[in-house]
């Protein structure tokens, strides 16, 4: 055990401190300034690091990537685009792809040239996203895709998508699913912005009717599509994690600072003695999230995938932050719901990814999606119970079989 | 950067585990409770030979060199077999406060002493008030002839009745010190304070113009608030270790009668009112286990965030460890709350650990002034 970062990647973290320091925008006004930004993080040799160099990545070290997140995180400086591309549908293809698929796709998830979202979700398949319904038939030489999706991010922006379809009604509803690349500019895909609490849109809904996919834009094989599933909703938890606490952190010094301004009965609320031990129970939670993912950037290191721990982290960090946001609300009291009209001294500055001045209370309520979306805290919960824990499964109706 | 345990650390843990499961068996672990002692004298000597009771000493006082990380990997251990003995108070409050602030002609006298298990140490850092401010001591020490003669009253130190030699802080009038007291000498009393953890006995020390000699003093006259805080700070993180081993048998034990417990039908682990607070138990013992040993890293590295570190383990690990063990009594029904049935060993040995060394209101409030002070 040693929690001293080597020579090499002190060396790796300053390089990227500078080229950050000279390159990064003070502020992104829109997609097209922020795909150039995307672009130049690329050149640069910064995105898709872990991804095999002969389709355009670095074949970087898990380290390397935690630390040009992390410093990116410490620097505020803005995200790149397409991150389903980056998160999700690049290391799908990465593993399950066929070769012409990594060719013809990889390195313009890189670029951003193409920009990528993903068609998990249903109205009626949510937690239970086994049970989705949209179909794609066999029609000689290519799939017909009907049915509708939600929760698509970045589907408005999207040319391509990573589809789940069900191919096969007749077979026990985790055998007859599919996964296929699917063109998202066809006249068969209908795109529509889903408005959520925020006020803002990160989230579509899309309909399909009668749409398109090429049979060689099957990934896997037929009716493998949920064990595919299986594995890239775990590939976003990890390599991230470090820099998720990074910017907690940040926000948690903006926090402190408003608490030193703001006044309770007339002295600072920083000074009073309830509101200083919430401030230390966060900041103790947010460090134990940090100790967190580096022991997850450990197991990486060693070429270890962390499996269900995955859930862990997810469970943990998910729950955590809304906890950070509830005490954040309480300290900056109205100031913290303000969307519009925030005084200098009360805004949130992070990167909110859609371009807009960060709001405390945007990260607020965007706090109430994290334990919801990629696996609610429910479902986690359940895996760690099942995968690590061993617990016996509970009786149900859809485990005894029988066609969808 | 690795956060891992070594080969050597790993096989010291696997160690520790077999030789507890062997020779500390619950059944040991209550036959100790109705013991005068309090602990096994064959276990003791058995501690020694395995280099346990000189584990982080340095080899020329005839320890075995190692850090924190080891020594909580040990305590862990011991959490989870609720051992009942002077382990901790001798190797943790008595040997690290005599490494950190003793002279050499101390250490010397007592490190090879507590390694082999012929003398044990304790310390007194608490007194009626219960402040784990060391600068709110108020036994004080006055100089009479070549020596000193303190006076004051000491609670809840631990295992004072099997203890030959007790660090006492008192206040003289060059500032805070610490001395070398020999609890059955004149003029120092013991008195036990029963608690509900059986494995972990506590007395009230009371010096009554106690003479103590010159060479009883540690380190300078008033010399001794940083030597205190360093000491806090590893029994802060050592009781961690302790309640995290505690809550990591609540859990194992939680899910082993989750899977084999019948209602309604069905095994009980079947419902997700239970599997869910498993899982749950569970984020709390991982976090536990990050907050442990990323804080005895710091502290044996001399990491610039150890001080910290060692606030967030304990302020984390002392309500964490509650919910876990509380949660199994509630995982369990009825037989979790009978004398009978061992779970309330590891429940009582992390309650009786969550308010020492400071709980975790006491390190929150120093997590933050480190934070407000950093500007």
């Amino acid at each position: 055990m040693d929690l001293n970062y080597t020579t090499e990647d002190v060396a790796f973290r300053k390089q990227v401190r500078a080229w950050l320091e000279h390159h990064m925008p003070r502020h992104i006004k829109n997609l097209d300034e922020r795909r150039a930004w995307h672009r130049r993080l690329y050149e640069a040799g910064y995105l898709g690091m872990g991804w095999p160099r002969e389709y355009g990545g670095q074949g970087a070290r898990p380290m390397e990537q935690a630390i040009v997140a992390d410093e990116m995180a410490r620097a505020g400086a803005p995200a790149p685009t397409n991150g389903l591309g980056l998160g999700i549908a690049g290391p799908t293809i990465v593993v399950h792809g066929t070769d012409a698929q990594k060719r013809r796709y990889l390195r313009k998830i890189l670029t951003a040239e193409e920009m990528w979202c993903q068609l998990y979700s249903e109205p009626n398949a949510g937690s239970d996203l086994a049970a989705l319904r949209t179909a794609a038939v066999d029609r000689g030489d290519h799939f017909e895709v009907n049915g509708q999706k939600i929760w698509t991010s970045g589907g408005a922006n999207a040319d391509w998508g990573l589809l789940l379809a069900r191919t096969d009604p007749a077979v026990p509803k985790h055998r007859g699913i599919t996964c296929f690349l699917m063109d998202m500019r066809q006249p068969g895909v209908d795109v529509r912005p889903l408005k959520q609490i925020t006020g803002s849109s990160e989230f579509c809904e899309v309909f399909m009717t009668d749409a398109r996919v090429e049979k060689e834009n099957m990934v896997g094989r037929l009716g493998e599509g949920w064990g595919i599933a299986q594995t890239t909703l775990g590939y976003e938890r990890g390599g991230r994690a470090l820099a998720r606490v990074t910017t907690y952190a940040s926000q948690y010094r903006q926090l402190v600072d408003a608490a030193r301004r703001l006044k309770r009965n007339g002295r600072p609320i920083v000074d009073d003695p309830v509101t200083r031990q919430k401030l230390g129970r966060v900041w103790a939670d947010l460090e134990v999230e940090r100790y967190g993912a580096l022991r997850t950037l450990t197991m990486l290191e060693r070429g270890e995938h962390p499996g269900a721990g995955g859930s862990i982290t997810k469970l943990s960090y998910s729950e955590f932050e809304k906890r950070f946001m509830e005490l954040a609300e309480e300290i900056l009291g109205p100031y913290g719901q303000l969307t519009d009209g925030v005084p200098a001294e009360y805004r949130l500055e992070v990167d909110t990814a859609i371009g807009d001045h960060g709001t405390w209370a945007y990260a607020f309520l965007w706090s109430r999606a994290g334990t919801i979306y990629a696996g609610s805290s429910e479902i986690q919960k359940n895996v760690i119970g099942e995968r690590i824990l061993g617990l016996p499964k509970e009786a149900r109706a859809d485990r005894v079989g029988g066609p969808r | 950067m690795n956060f891992s345990f070594s080969e050597d650390q790993v096989l010291l843990r696997n160690s520790v585990r077999a030789a507890l499961d062997e020779q500390c068996p619950p059944a040991r672990v209550r036959a100790m409770m109705d013991d005068e002692r309090g602990y096994d004298e064959a276990l003791w000597g058995e501690m020694a030979k395995l280099g346990w009771l000189g584990l982080p000493f340095p080899e020329e006082q005839g320890g075995a060199g190692l850090g924190l990380v080891e020594l909580a990997l040990v305590l862990e251990e011991m959490g989870r077999a609720a051992y009942p003995g002077p382990y901790f108070a001798s190797v943790v409050l008595g040997g690290l406060g005599l490494m950190l602030g003793g002279s050499p002609a101390q250490k010397e006298k007592w490190l090879p002493a507590i390694a082999s298990g012929q003398a044990r140490a304790s310390a007194a850092l608490l007194e009626d008030g219960l402040d784990w401010d060391p600068a709110a001591t108020t036994a004080t020490a006055t100089r009479a002839g070549h020596g000193w003669r303190l006076t004051g009253i000491k609670r809840f130190v631990p295992w004072a009745h099997v203890a030959d030699v007790v660090l006492v802080p008192a206040r003289a009038p060059e500032g805070l010190c610490l001395f070398l007291v020999d609890p059955r000498e004149a003029g120092v009393t013991l008195a036990p304070m029963v608690g509900i953890d059986l494995g972990n006995r506590w007395s009230e020390l009371r010096l009554t113009d106690a003479p103590v000699p010159a060479d009883a003093l540690v380190g300078p006259a008033g010399s001794a608030g940083p030597v205190m805080d360093g000491l806090l700070r590893r029994a802060a993180v050592g009781a961690s270790a302790e309640m995290l081993g505690a809550a990591r048998r609540c859990l194992d034990m939680s899910v082993g009668y989750a899977k084999v417990r019948e209602q309604f039908g069905q095994l009980i682990g079947s419902f997700q009112a239970i599997r869910h607070r498993c899982a749950e138990m569970l984020v709390e013992v991982e976090n536990s286990h990050s907050a442990v040993y990323y804080a005895a890293w710091a502290l044996t590295a001399g990491a610039e965030d150890a001080a910290g570190a060692a606030s967030i383990c304990k302020s984390y690990v002392s309500e964490s460890a509650r919910k876990v063990c509380g949660d199994a009594i509630q995982v369990h029904g009825g037989i979790g709350f009978t004398w009978e049935y061992d779970l309330h060993l590891y429940f009582k040995r992390a309650k009786s650990l969550e308010p020492l060394y400071g709980d975790a209101a006491h390190h929150r409030e120093l997590i933050v002034r480190g934070i407000t002070a950093a500007r």
